[in-house]
């Protein structure tokens, strides 16, 4: 009985792990040109909803018919499952033709040779703005090409302050008025409307404070730009309202998964990137979600940056650079794209696309927000550190134990240090 | 491989009649013909990387680069590394009030199935069905559903005035939650302990009764002896079972071992040392450790087993 249990587990085993290895060797194609009648065929993945994916597949639909001779595979995962299979993948020398990626993993992989030197392709970026591309770029090598930007704010619903009483915040504020503001929404809320997540825990808007003071996250040599006592400073502005009303407990948090709190109506706010606001309005529901700048202590100087919310890159392993550059050249600067993406993926980098897009409603809003913002803009930073995905993950996780009350401020700050010390030693 | 040592002895042990042997010796390699499918899967696909994930366990790897050797550095390092310890931790208490729970009620209900009784063979399959489907992805979905907030076992427990919340974001309640996982696929130690429980004679029963034994008495003297070989295999297997755990963890907790690292499997550590961190060299030294600490306690096992466990012919 037993033996005949194992013996079919291994069978499955076995049949999973050959449809497996015939997954990881798919990408490669002996063909160098294609034809109509008998085209190159490149490989695409991505990560996203399946709102995305909708999106994705009409763009693909697109360029295959505007460009015959080229046939594109797409594929796609969520976040976090989409880095384990590109390091896999990257491991067994499969990486998919081209990819849509992140900023946080571009150096990981450009600066291994993983990535393609997009300088040695034609892709036309001349309608970037200039201050943008060195975001994609590592020691004068270009890596990936933004497809679109997106800048940090605070959501807020107008509705649920209304119907708490509360005025709708203009985002002139400093630190101090941003916590009252979260504590009165948790006041009025009682219990069942909180403030906002605990805004600390997010690496970003850490890095957006730390500009705020004039200090640098990563220095060039990649190091660590900040001490411990600024990063306990940070996680001490909120200590007084963890575990009020202001900042949505963690075990809610962690039931609501994958949605978000505030696409949940559990939080009245939320501070993220400006792109989300597609997918929260399909989470919760509301009728409009309106955005404002992040709370700042020096009124000039609010460390925002427009970041690329994506990029596109293609692996230094393709067969076929031409097809691959001219699909990249295709998705960053087709005004149709811009039609069919609109800001889901952020509001795009190119000037061709974005003219060519007409905003409407809450993707007007999202293109209006990173307008308004325009005069604060500074410098896009750096590609950050190798592992800075590891980093940026372990950031949240300190966070979450300090809100469970299982860390300190303290305990956080030493455990993300060990984390960040221990990774720059091995990567050294 | 179970089969060639007998093979072996069999051939060596008739050396005086050569035709026969030759014979044998044909079946010896026709035997290990038929064996190679399987012993080639098992080296290229088992022995293999278990070797270079050996050497890799003393490097530095990222994937990427070429590994480079470190020592005993990834080794000595785990144990300054607070989230190993406490991924350490959770596998122990999973293991230690898990395994036994879960053999518990496989024996309990294996006994209540044991009895002459209607529908008997509809109540086996009943009882070992969870087993079968528990493994799954789409139950720890389900699982994570009916402990979450207003899910079916808060409402059923603030029926009876007793208000927990959700257990899936409290880190107090997730072992309690994974642990009831793991005792509900009862299944296969179940249909174990009733293949045992048939072998014991029934007329040690009568006798027992005979001389007005109760069934505290009867259970203790003689289904508890009888049945301890059987009971010791379930251990040592469910024991090894246990510290296996990854699936049900990765997937209730969003592949981050949370809530606040209550559900930071040593495995799950592993596979996020390995392939979110990019450390294969760490995530290897992990994996030896664990094979080494395995194969100890199962040694413990089998050398205490001589106090308790009674095999039939045995003297004592």
């Amino acid at each position: 009985m037993i033996d005949r249990r194992k013996f079919l587990g291994t069978v499955a085993l076995g049949t999973a792990s050959a449809a497996f290895l015939a997954a990881c060797g798919q990408s490669s194609s002996p063909a160098q040109t294609g034809s109509a009648d008998n085209p190159v065929t490149i490989t695409y993945t991505w990560w996203g909803n399946d709102d995305r994916a909708e999106r994705t597949r009409k763009a693909i639909a697109l360029f295959e018919s505007k460009n015959p001779d080229i046939k594109v595979n797409g594929n796609f995962s969520d976040f976090a499952g989409y880095w384990q299979k590109r390091a896999t993948e990257a491991a067994g020398g499969g990486l998919p033709d081209v990819m849509q990626w992140d900023l946080s993993y571009l150096r990981d992989y450009g600066q291994r040779n993983q990535l393609l030197d997009l300088g040695t392709v034609k892709i036309n970026t001349d309608a970037f703005e200039k201050s943008l591309l060195p975001s994609g770029q590592i020691r004068g090598k270009t890596y990936g090409i933004p497809t679109s930007t997106n800048a940090f704010a605070v959501y807020y619903d107008p509705a649920k302050l209304a119907s708490l009483g509360i005025a709708e915040p203009d985002g002139s504020w400093n630190y101090k008025e941003f916590n009252a503001f979260l504590t009165e929404v948790g006041q009025k809320g009682n219990g069942t409307l909180f403030g906002s997540t605990d805004y600390t825990g997010v690496w970003w808007m850490f890095n957006i404070w730390l500009r705020q003071n004039n200090i640098q996250a990563f220095t060039e040599d990649g190091k660590l730009g900040f001490t411990k006592d600024d990063l306990k400073k940070w996680l001490n502005m909120t200590s007084e309202l963890r575990g009020t009303g202001a900042i949505v407990g963690e075990d809610k948090v962690t039931q609501l998964l994958p949605k978000s709190p505030f696409g949940s109506n559990v939080t009245a706010t939320e501070v993220t990137w400006d792109n989300f606001m597609a997918g929260y309005l399909a989470d919760s529901g509301a009728k409009d979600l309106k955005l404002v700048p992040v709370p700042s202590d020096d009124p000039d100087n609010l460390g925002l940056f427009l970041k690329p919310s994506m990029l596109m890159v293609a692996s230094a392993k393709t067969k076929n650079k031409d097809a691959a550059a001219r699909f990249i050249d295709f998705m960053v600067n087709d005004p149709e794209v811009g039609q069919i993406f609109k800001t889901s993926r952020g509001v795009p980098a190119s000037k061709t696309q974005r003219d060519g897009t007409t905003f409407e409603g809450t993707d007007k809003l999202v293109v209006d927000y990173e307008k308004s913002i325009e005069k604060y803009l500074k410098d896009a930073p750096e590609p950050p550190i190798v592992g800075f995905g590891t980093l940026e993950s372990t950031f949240k996780r300190v966070a979450q134990d300090l809100n469970y009350g299982k860390l300190t401020v303290d305990g956080a700050a030493d455990a993300w240090f060990k984390e960040a010390e221990d990774l720059i030693k091995q990567n050294a | 491989m179970t089969q060639s040592p007998t093979l072996s002895r069999r051939a060596a042990s008739a050396p005086s009649q050569p035709r026969k042997s030759r014979r044998r010796g044909a079946d010896t390699r026709a035997g290990y013909t038929f064996l190679l499918p399987w012993l080639l899967g098992f080296i290229a696909l088992t022995v293999g990387p278990m070797i270079s994930s050996l050497y890799l366990s003393f490097t530095n790897y990222n994937l990427f680069d070429a590994p480079k050797w470190i020592g005993l550095d990834n080794y000595t390092s785990l144990f300054q590394d607070e989230r190993f310890l406490q991924s350490v931790g959770v596998t122990m208490q999973y293991v230690v009030f898990g395994t036994p729970l879960k053999l518990a009620a496989a024996l309990a209900i294996a006994m209540l199935l044991n009895s002459k009784r209607k529908g008997q063979g509809f109540y086996r399959s009943a009882f070992y069905a969870p087993s079968l489907i528990g493994a799954s992805v789409s139950i720890a979905i389900v699982w994570k559903a009916m402990f979450g907030d207003s899910g079916p076992v808060d409402q059923g427990l603030s029926f009876f005035g007793i208000n927990l919340g959700g257990w899936v974001g409290n880190p107090n309640m997730t072992m309690g939650m994974m642990i009831l996982l793991t005792v509900w696929q009862f299944g296969a130690p179940m249909v174990i302990f009733l293949a045992g429980l048939k072998q014991i004679p029934v007329d040690l029963y009568e006798a027992a009764s005979m001389d007005g034994a109760g069934p505290v008495r009867k259970f203790m003297n003689i289904t508890w002896p009888m049945l301890s070989p059987v009971i010791f295999f379930n251990l040592l297997m469910e024991t090894i079972h246990a510290f296996q755990i990854f699936a049900s963890a990765y997937i209730i907790s969003n592949g981050e071992g949370g809530p606040a690292g209550s559900t930071l499997f040593y495995t799950l550590y592993l596979y996020l040392r390995g392939f979110s961190d990019f450390r294969m060299g760490y995530a290897s030294a992990m994996a030896w450790l664990l094979v080494i600490v395995v194969g100890i306690i199962t040694l413990i096992f089998f050398k205490t087993s001589k106090s308790w466990v009674h095999y039939s012919g045995d003297s004592k």
